[in-house]
């Protein structure tokens, strides 16, 4: 009974040497990594470290990599610059042997906006012509994810003005919006809280509406005249437009293109025999004349 | 990409060889032949699996060569990607990457080799999903779905081994000849 018994204890200091044995190392081992979950770009936080004695600490995240050693029961500061980039973060502690964990960085407040307004130059009065795209960032140019709501602030050059509101998704947004009816600047600004950007597109005048000519016949030529050429909402075609002048006459068919020029085409022809001409500018066909002696 | 540009400047002397006349006919054979074994012998590059879907794209659809393209890119960014985290060396990274990804990631490389930490990725295929494509065309945004495996050395020792899904927010814009990614940011998947 007494030899069991000694047996007895013999077994239970080996098991308890065998368990210090497994304990001292995990006491100088690095305690379970406790990082916060999720962390707001440029915040510094720190990481608390148990255990004892000096540790390699590894962080790598999106653009940085940090490797130091640290001494363990202290905390560990992170800097604002170790966690400037948006995205997963690996933290890994060495001793003896490693321990990990990961944090996510998300985007600070917004900061920026990078702004695109297309097409630079577009017609007046045409429907979803415009269209604005923005992107939000913050102050390290990380995509903004947290949906924010961005004015689209439309100034004509002429006319009152007006604002469509757009939140983001996964960091942009855009807008679709009909041209204003008078040619000129539009000046469109994207603002989120105090963050603006701005930019200009061009109203430039439609096609030609209601195109006319007058002829006026000297001899055997005839001067040919649009009156001003303007759009449907009276802006003035701009100089430089091709007109085409089309005659048909004994000679045959001649068809001229010319510019206009202070607002108005002009040409020349000669003719030979009775004479029918016409006038066109892009798809808009405009009046005929026909010279017999009779306009 | 190294071996495509060798292969393009070799048919730019073999082509010149060929216009002139003498040797037009004796060569046109050899430099087949010669083409076919500079072609075989260009290293083939395992490209890891991409899948994109556009369904429902706005405001602009996706055009099918499109998404043939940045698909291919995609993957081809990734492989470089993988291939400079693993060797240290950034310099492929211009190839598919621009703007703040293409700084990130050149900084990252730096460090990297700064701290002797190197990582291997081992990629288990994308799901691309497409969620905005601007109406002039300058730029896509998609989010990728992705398996990746992640083992972290310093030198030979392995740190820490990683198999988990990531999911990353990316902004494409196109280049002169391909679409280049502009902006890849990790984002926690249960968001």
């Amino acid at each position: 009974m007494k030899r069991a018994f000694s047996s007895d204890l013999a077994l239970c200091r080996r098991l308890a040497g065998l368990a210090l044995l497994c304990f001292l190392p995990g006491w100088a081992r690095a305690a379970e990594l406790q990082v916060p979950a999720l962390v707001e770009a440029g915040q510094a936080f720190s990481i608390p470290l148990g255990g004892s004695g000096q540790a390699t600490f590894y962080l790598l995240g999106p653009d940085h990599v940090v490797k130091r050693t640290v001494n363990l029961g202290s905390d560990l500061e992170i800097v604002s610059s170790d966690v400037r980039s948006a995205g997963r973060y690996q933290v890994i502690l060495c001793d003896t042997s490693c321990t990990s964990a990961t944090f996510e960085v998300r985007a600070a407040q917004p900061a920026h906006l990078s702004f695109f307004l297309h097409p630079s130059r577009v017609p007046v009065s045409t429907p979803d012509s415009i269209d604005a795209s923005a992107f939000v960032f913050d102050q390290y140019f990380n995509l903004v994810l947290t949906p924010a709501a961005v004015d689209f602030r439309v100034t004509p050059a002429s006319g009152a003005g007006f604002s469509q509101r757009a939140s983001t998704r996964q960091g942009v947004t855009w807008m679709r919006m009909n041209s204003t009816p008078h040619e000129g600047p539009v000046r469109v600004t994207a603002v989120l809280g105090n963050v603006d950007e701005a930019r200009v597109v061009q109203q430039v005048a439609g096609e030609a509406c209601r195109l006319s000519m007058k002829a006026v016949v000297s001899g055997n030529r005839v001067t040919l005249e649009t009156d001003p050429v303007r759009d449907c909402s009276g802006n003035a075609l701009p100089d430089g437009t091709v007109v085409s002048f089309t005659k048909l006459d004994n000679a045959g068919k001649s068809t001229v293109d010319t510019p206009i020029k202070k607002g108005i085409a002009r040409m020349d022809f000669s003719l030979h025999g009775r004479a029918q001409i016409s006038v066109a500018c892009g798809v808009v066909l405009g009046n005929e004349v026909a010279l017999n002696g009779k306009l | 990409m190294k071996s495509m540009a060798e292969l393009t400047l070799a048919l730019k002397k073999i082509l010149a060889g060929l216009l002139n006349p003498r040797f037009a006919k004796g060569t046109s054979l050899a430099v087949a032949a010669c083409v076919l074994a500079i072609a075989q012998s260009a290293p083939q590059i395992e490209l890891p699996p991409v899948h994109l879907d556009a369904a429902g794209l706005t405001p602009r659809p996706i055009e099918g060569l499109t998404g043939t393209t940045i698909a291919r890119h995609y993957a081809l960014a990734w492989h470089d990607l993988e291939v400079a985290s693993e060797s240290g060396r950034a310099e492929g990274l211009g190839e598919e990457f621009v703007g703040f990804a293409k700084d990130r990631l050149v900084k990252r490389i730096a460090e990297q080799n700064q701290t002797g930490v190197h990582v291997h990725i081992v990629d288990h295929g994308h799901h691309l999903k497409a969620t905005f494509y601007s109406t002039d065309g300058t730029a896509m945004q998609l989010l990728d779905q992705v398996q990746l495996e992640i083992q972290t050395f310093d030198g030979n020792k392995l740190l820490d081994t990683r198999n988990a899904p990531h999911e990353y927010i990316v902004l494409m814009t196109p280049g002169a000849d391909r679409w280049y990614i502009r902006d890849l940011e990790e984002v926690s998947a249960r968001r």
